[in-house]
């Protein structure tokens, strides 16, 4: 049997009407909601995945909370990978408004990464700003109020709480950005912005070794083996020296023998002997010089600060027809001079020489770096995004780290904010993640380190 | 019976030791154009916890803005067997030095301890880099020295199996409830656990003393050669690499050596 034709069951303005009603009554008991449009990176084919996500865009919108009792859900549990949180939330959002105000900057969006803009999608996000949460769209539902006269006035948004991976979240609503501040795989870079140069004075004194001779290099030196030289004779100074090892094609061996102290008051060249290291072999002589003076020693009178490669040391003193000391400086913790080898301790002094430490190469240390911006590595080009900057430590904390090909950031490089234009000078980065409250990973690398013989080494982690 | 105390944290630390196996794996991702565009090490984590650590530790901020991060490892102890097949006889004993005096320990005994570690990523390309960085280390063992029992050095080669991979991937069904994919593990330690470790009445040798008579009738005859051995030096433990010293004396002076008063008289 056919509708009764004297009524309408629905005409246009009776629609109309509805439509406005319902949107008015949202305005009136909803709440502003931020819809948060998901934009694809990369689509993994064949295994059908968005891989790399952005949301950058943000529209607020009215929407009523049907959860009038909290949220709904399995709350707050326990699982085997931490604590997941699994509230949920619906929303009421006006078909229209959406239809009016959001889909048409959607569809003047990249349509690589908006691919459907005429309605709310599954996978977008929802900022409830009473909650401070960000939610996920798990289900669109477009047919609640079935078909009053004739027509669908309404969107229910079926949302949980969003499970963040690496996302990259730049409304630029600070309120819902800094959401995620603390969360994710975030590393820390140690920035310096001051240096100051390091000071040495040199000794000098007769009965010193002038030169060692590797006579033979030895084999299976995995390890750097000690070096022993003969004691000095009484009222002299002991010297002592460093092994430096090198390998080629699986064969390893000591590549040279450095001098850390040349000693004083020998009379007889003193011996010298290896021992450890793994291997075996490696023998040496060496020369004395007991008429003229020569560096015995150097003395580091101020380490420094700033440096991330071995200066350049000045060794300045008459020599006469003598020949000229030269220094290796080592580089220690915290980019300071640690200590001064010789490499050479030249002969014919009659005053201790002048030594010049190069200062560091310039630092830089301006501005602060601002929430989200990208920064650059100057050599390395490692780019990451700045998850904080305390500007009292110089320690910016980082995440989305580009590591593909240099593996993070070099000591000395120069970290460039995108926005802020900060600059400041890297002293070392650590890629373990010390803020995450779920990770164990270092608490457990530090605790096996005292009991696993990994002379193997660890294989994993290569990726 | 049985109430000796000791606790040598065998069991802790090939906990430890497989953890470690996995603490150090990364996930990257990669933008339209195929460049890499963030790399992220996985967390990792012993699973079974005190719920209210979990919670004032993970959830410090009750009102938490999102549910939680993926990826995760996560790992646990799930048995621990007794391993025939590695029997040995346990009234056997050896000694071990802590480097000044010597041990009787017993020989330890097999136990095989099952574990299971267990991802949870919120891609299928996510979990697949990481099963494709463990898998191929376990063939299907991956053998670990962990040096089981600090006190005497007993370091062990633990070799860690890989039983089997398994994995749920919760895509189907309607709308209300999310897709979850967790990959697990499971692995078998062969560990060895000690029994308590006594100190033995012995000590490290470290000097050797050998008499000559001319006679060998002793109650007549008196000591006319003493050679002694030491090593060189004095405190060298076992495992240094030393040389001896040795020295010759004679004597003719008709007297005998006494162990009790350690002199001649």
């Amino acid at each position: 049997m056919a509708l009764n034709p004297f009524f309408l069951q629905g005409s246009p303005g009776e629609q109309r009407l509805v439509q406005d009603l319902i949107n008015e009554q949202l305005k009136i008991y909803g709440v502003d909601v931020i819809y948060i449009p998901r934009k694809f990176v990369r689509k993994q084919s064949i295994l059908r995945e968005i891989q790399s996500s952005k949301f950058d865009d943000n529209f607020a919108i009215e929407a009523y909370i049907n959860n009038f009792e909290g949220y709904s859900g399995q709350g707050d549990i326990l699982t085997k990978f931490g604590m997941s949180l699994k509230d949920e939330l619906s929303i009421i959002i006006s078909k229209e408004r959406f239809e009016d105000f959001i889909s048409p900057f959607l569809e003047d969006s990249d349509d690589n990464e908006i691919v459907l803009s005429s309605r709310p999608r599954e996978g977008d996000l929802v900022y409830f700003p009473l909650g401070q949460r960000l939610f996920e769209v798990k289900f669109v539902e477009h047919e609640v109020n079935f078909y009053q006269l004739g027509k669908l006035y309404v969107y229910e948004l079926k949302c949980e709480l969003f499970e963040y991976e690496d996302e990259v979240i730049d409304t630029t609503i600070d309120e819902i950005d800094t959401q995620i501040e603390d969360q994710g795989y975030i590393t820390t870079l140690q920035l310096i912005s001051s240096r100051s140069v390091a000071t040495a004075d040199a000794i000098i004194s007769t009965g010193y070794i002038r030169e060692i001779f590797l006579n033979n290099d030895g084999y299976d030196y995995t390890s750097t083996p000690t070096v022993a030289i003969t004691s000095a004779p009484y009222g002299g100074y002991n010297a002592s020296a460093v092994a430096i090892t090198t390998s080629r094609a699986g064969v390893y061996s000591i590549e040279s023998i450095i001098l850390t102290n040349a000693g004083a008051g020998y009379t007889i060249a003193p011996s010298i002997t290896f021992s450890g290291g793994g291997g075996s072999g490696a023998a040496a002589t060496c020369s004395i010089e007991t008429i003229r003076n020569g560096i015995s020693n150097f003395v580091v009178t101020s380490n420094g600060t700033g440096y991330v490669s071995s200066p350049i040391v000045t060794i300045t003193g008459s020599v006469g027809t003598g020949e000229t000391a030269v220094a290796k400086p080592i580089v220690g913790l915290g980019q300071s001079i640690s200590s001064i080898r010789i490499a050479n301790p030249g002969v014919g002094y009659t005053v201790a020489p002048t030594v010049t430490i190069a200062p560091p190469t310039t630092l830089v240390g301006v501005g602060t770096y601002l929430y989200n911006e990208v920064v650059t590595g100057s050599n390395s080009g490692t780019t990451a995004r700045v998850k904080s900057w305390d500007a009292d430590t110089k320690i910016l904390k980082i995440s989305f780290v580009d590591n593909a090909a240099t593996k993070g950031f070099y000591p000395g490089e120069n970290i460039v904010g995108s926005e802020s234009n900060a600059i400041y000078s890297v002293q070392s980065y650590d890629r373990w993640d010390l803020y995450d409250k779920y990770s164990e990973n270092i608490e457990i690398e530090n605790e096996a380190d005292t009991f696993i013989d990994f002379s193997q080494s660890n294989p994993f982690g290569t990726y | 019976m049985l109430g000796t105390y000791f606790y040598h944290e065998i069991i802790r630390r090939t906990v430890i030791s497989f953890g470690t196996l996995f603490n150090d794996i990364y996930i990257r991702h990669k933008d339209s154009t195929g460049d890499s565009i963030s790399e992220m090490k996985v967390p990792l984590a012993y699973g079974p916890t005190q719920k209210f650590l979990a919670r004032i530790e993970q959830q410090a901020e009750l009102n938490k803005p999102v549910a939680m991060t993926l990826p995760r490892l996560s790992f646990e102890m799930t048995s621990i067997q007794y391993d025939a097949t590695r029997k040995a006889n346990v009234t056997q004993t050896f000694k071990a030095s802590d480097g000044t005096n010597l041990k009787k320990v017993y020989l330890p005994v097999p136990y095989n301890i099952g574990f299971q570690l267990n991802l949870m990523t919120k891609l299928q390309d996510d979990a697949l880099q990481v099963v494709e960085q463990i898998l191929p280390y376990f063939q299907p063992a991956f053998t670990l020295s962990i040096d089981l029992v600090d006190s005497i050095g007993e370091k062990r080669d633990i070799p860690i199996t890989l039983d089997n991979v398994s994995f749920t991937d919760d895509y189907e069904g309607d709308f209300s409830t999310r897709r979850i994919m967790i990959y697990t593990f499971n692995f078998t330690a062969k560990t060895y656990l000690f029994g308590p470790i006594a100190e033995s009445t012995e000590g490290l040798i470290r000097k050797v003393q050998v008499d000559v008579y001319a006679d060998t009738n002793r109650t007549t005859a008196k000591r006319e050669m003493r050679y002694t051995v030491e090593p060189d030096p004095i405190d060298a433990g076992p495992d240094d690499d030393f040389g001896f010293s040795e020295n010759w004396e004679f004597f003719n002076d008709s007297k005998t050596w006494s162990p009790t008063q350690q002199k001649d008289i």
